[in-house]
């Protein structure tokens, strides 16, 4: 994945959990029900995502978004968060990027096997993993700066 | 839909099993509307929380009305699940809709969890478990 989408949506929001349905929404509406509108010919075309991967798509960045308003929170960082995304023929790609005190990306475990009791203590932290199963592509690059996660999302 | 959380007693005469529950001031059923996320789950979490000192051993989490679950609604329902079995207690969750069950699936929770297609149902269950017990 390439780096910064150089067309398509770009969303700066506060970090507050008030803010997130309207990234779902404005997001969701822009790989989804907005492009199959079809505002007519020229540049958006038809999405490449049934409902169901819209539905994905709004999950993964609802992800995103948490992690970077919980990271912001930690610091006290009043920092808007940047949220773009790009519709292509055959894919959507979404980038997240927060100004939180970064984490090591690596040190995230896995979701511990369900017959375990252990899996019960899991009440947060289950967000990456959502990622990484739901999404065809996520990144993440952090740093004392912030952290960036990029995401994609292919037809089911 | 805005967040909110609706309370009720579970009545008993709702469920197709018989008298599920007469007697018994520990069942409540907590409908859950709008997206349950970041911005939601605190307000059910203080809810379950009040219950559960309240007195209530029973809860059915009806989810039918919900339109949307992250990591972080799906905490707050696992967190309530402890809670509850920690005071002897129990959680049955209603979630008869393909989206929001998907998010269950896709953590693993529905191995934790029974999702059930409606609250008579959930009642019929509890009444069952507690049959069992």
């Amino acid at each position: 994945m390439s780096g910064v989408p150089s067309t398509g949506i770009e969303l700066a929001v506060p970090p507050h959990p008030e803010f997130l349905q309207l990234v779902r929404a404005v997001i969701g509406a822009a790989a989804g029900a907005g492009a199959r509108a079809g505002t007519g010919s020229g540049t958006g075309g038809e999405s490449p995502l049934d409902p169901g991967r819209v539905a994905d798509l709004r999950l993964v960045v609802s992800e995103a978004v948490t992690n970077a308003i919980e990271a912001q929170g930690v610091v006290g960082a009043p920092d808007r968060i940047l949220v773009r995304c790009r519709v292509d023929d055959d894919q959507v790609l979404v980038e997240v990027v927060d100004h939180g005190p970064g984490f090591d990306p690596d040190a995230v475990p896995d979701l511990p096997d369900v017959e375990t009791p252990e899996r019960l203590r899991h009440e947060s932290g289950l967000g990456v993993a959502l990622m990484h199963r739901l999404a065809d592509g996520a990144e993440v690059e952090s740093g004392p700066d912030g952290t960036t996660v990029r995401l994609m999302i292919r037809p089911g | 839909m805005k967040f909110d959380v609706h309370r009720r007693d579970l009545d008993p005469s709702r469920a197709s099993g018989g008298p599920v529950g007469i007697g018994d001031p520990g069942g409540v059923v907590l409908t859950v509307l709008g997206d349950l996320d970041m911005a939601g789950a605190p307000g059910l979490r203080q809810v379950v929380v009040t219950e559960v000192a309240g007195g209530a051993r029973l809860v059915v989490l009806d989810l039918t009305a919900v339109d949307f679950v992250d990591s972080a609604g799906l905490g707050v329902v696992v967190g309530a699940l402890r809670r509850l079995r920690a005071h002897d207690g129990d959680l049955l969750v209603v979630c008869p809709e393909p989206r929001i069950r998907r998010v269950f699936e896709m953590c693993d929770l529905d191995r934790v969890f029974t999702l059930h297609g409606d609250v008579d149902a959930a009642a019929v269950a509890a009444m069952d478990g507690r049959a069992l017990a």
